[in-house]
């Protein structure tokens, strides 16, 4: 039987994020233009970004339990969890009325975020390596 | 150093959120209300009062030498009352229509009305109270006008009944002493409504004169979050030549103006406006003003004149340049929603010149501020002093529960006060015992 290579959490992490990513662009559509539907896009992409990024923490729940993770990767999980907390942050800004939603402070975070989920995104989108049956892990 | 600033950005904004002083209500009272500095919110300050109803033998309050007692109960959302000449008093029985959900915050603030009682279903009718024998309860009460479209103003001149649905006014040929009008309305003129409708409110009044009717159209938002072309033709009190329909903008830049009246002694229309929101608990004062004709009171731009807002975008100095101030604040996030002067009213001295003005209360404050009914002395057509408490006890004694909210406020033709209470669904009615009365209602 051939061993799993595959972890549950990877790519919810990786699908969040990119809605994340997304809300910058969004963001800076709305700064260059003040069309209220970037402003609204941007606050759905933030909120659906953090729905997936709860689902991807429960899913790396299950890796664990599954025993399918082997080792963490601290710095990727550091920068995973800032950026999930700056993204609620950046939820209660986008929900202000009109221009303050978003200049300066929403797309402050929104950039913020942005950059750290690319070196995420750079490193492998894995909080984990993944554990091989033989006993062995796999990066 | 990324993290570092992310840290520092976190602190900064957790302290913008902490809870701050509160001014005094008095201190925004008048021509020239104490305005602190904007405050951006990560979560505006609120307190949202859980709706309890009225318990049995439960009443507001109101000063001594004045009675209050429920003049009718078991309303469908009651927003507006109106006396007819021969005494009879039409209930506007109405809600909103749906809110649109365009953003996550949407959501939330339906959970909220609901938890204050103010989502329930209006009834989209208008009832017919009559006291035949004057006893201060009425004997009849009939569905006097049916399946409209989330009404509130409404206006008697000559033998038209004009009523205010969300979307348009119409005419009603009324026959005095009828007590149903079944005909069909025709209607005058369109009004704007949707999309959104935020502020669907549509108050009315007429000229003294009767040639003229005169219409208050909110805002589509709290401060152009919907986007500016949503706005066009709101945030404006309206003029209708009632012989043609025809109209225009009378005066604009008023964010919701949920009441109109002219004053008696000197035919000058004047109007009750709600302010903006989530920029402070002591900011945007709501106020009573006289609506001068193509004057520019700031909206979605400016308030209290040039004190720019920088959330509506882009920005227009030039029209901040043009904003006038309103005559006369009520203290911030009172809500005013009724507005009648009380020059025909007989609840004695105190209350000879001036204005009785429902407010409804918001949740945008914490403590609440408004949920009474309040009376502004006037002098020579002008406000002459503080306003004064008139009928209270809408809120619980712990300021967290509310019993009652007023709406719309009308004389009677006995001279008393009746209050529309959408939250005890209630037409309350303070009356000063002793005082010569008019006589019942004749047919």
């Amino acid at each position: 039987m051939t061993p799993s290579t595959r972890l549950f959490h990877a790519p919810l992490v990786a699908s969040g994020a990119t809605l994340l990513i997304a809300a910058l662009v969004t963001d800076v559509l709305y700064w260059r233009t003040a069309l209220t539907q970037w402003e609204n896009f941007s606050i759905w992409l933030i909120t659906g970004g953090l729905l997936l990024a709860a689902v991807a923490a429960l899913a790396l729940l299950l890796d664990l339990a599954l025993r399918r993770a082997g080792r963490m990767h601290w710095l990727d999980f550091a920068l995973l969890t800032v950026a999930a907390l700056l993204s609620v942050l950046n939820a209660f800004i986008h929900s202000r009325d009109g221009y303050t939603a978003v200049v300066p402070q929403g797309l402050a975070l929104s950039a913020i975020v942005a950059v750290l989920l690319l070196a995420a995104g750079w490193r492998g989108w894995s909080l984990c390596a993944v554990r091989l049956r033989s006993g062995g892990t796999q990066a | 150093m990324t993290r570092n600033a992310c840290l520092a950005l976190l602190g900064l904004l957790a302290l913008s959120a902490c809870s701050e002083v509160v001014a005094p209500p008095d201190t925004q009272y008048g021509s020239n209300p104490v305005l602190p500095a904007p405050t951006q919110y990560l979560i505006p300050p609120m307190r949202v009062p859980l709706m309890t109803g009225w318990g049995a033998g439960e009443a507001p309050t109101v000063p001594a030498g004045l009675r209050i007692q429920a003049f009718a109960t078991g309303f469908m959302h009651p927003r507006t009352v109106y006396t007819l000449p021969n005494g009879d008093v039409l209930v506007v029985e109405s809600n909103g229509p749906k809110a649109p959900i365009y953003r996550p915050k949407d959501y939330i603030a339906g959970l909220v009305k609901g938890r204050a009682g103010a989502g329930a279903p209006g009834g989209n009718r208008i009832m017919l109270l009559r006291d035949v024998d004057g006893d201060g309860k009425p004997d009849l009460r009939t569905t006097f006008l049916d399946h409209l479209n989330s009404p509130y103003g409404v206006v008697l001149v000559g033998d038209q009944l004009y009523v205010a649905n969300t979307d348009a006014i119409l005419s009603f040929r009324y026959i005095p002493g009828e007590t149903r009008i079944t005909e069909p309305g025709v209607v005058l003129t369109d009004l704007p409504a949707a999309p959104i409708n935020h502020h669907w409110t549509k108050s009315l009044t007429a000229s003294p004169d009767g040639s003229r009717l005169y219409v208050g159209v909110g805002s589509n938002s709290n401060v152009t979050e919907n986007g500016i072309a949503v706005e066009q033709d709101r945030a404006a009190v309206w003029e209708v030549d009632r012989a043609t329909g025809f109209k225009r903008i009378l005066a604009s830049g008023l964010r919701n103006p949920t009441g109109l009246a002219f004053e008696p002694t000197t035919g000058k229309l004047w109007a009750i406006v709600n302010e903006r929101d989530e920029i402070g608990p002591d900011l945007v004062p709501d106020y009573l003003t006289s609506v001068r004709e193509g004057a520019f009171y700031g909206w979605p731009y400016s308030y209290f004149g040039n004190h720019v807002d920088v959330r509506a975008q882009p920005q227009r100095p030039d029209l901040v340049a043009q904003a006038i101030a309103p005559d006369y604040a009520l203290s911030s996030h009172v809500a005013p929603l009724g507005l009648v002067f009380s020059q025909a009213a007989r609840l004695g001295e105190n209350y000879r010149d001036g204005v009785f003005i429902g407010e409804h209360g918001s949740w945008d404050r914490n403590p609440l501020n408004g949920y009474k009914v309040v009376y502004v002395p006037f002098r020579d057509g002008r406000p002459s002093g503080p306003p004064q408490n008139v009928v209270t006890g809408f809120l619980g004694p712990d300021g967290k529960t509310v019993r009652g909210r007023p709406v719309g406020v009308a004389l009677d033709h006995t001279g008393a006060l009746l209050i529309a209470d959408d939250v005890g669904n209630t037409v309350w009615r303070a009356s000063m015992p002793g005082a010569a009365t008019a006589g019942p209602a004749t047919q």
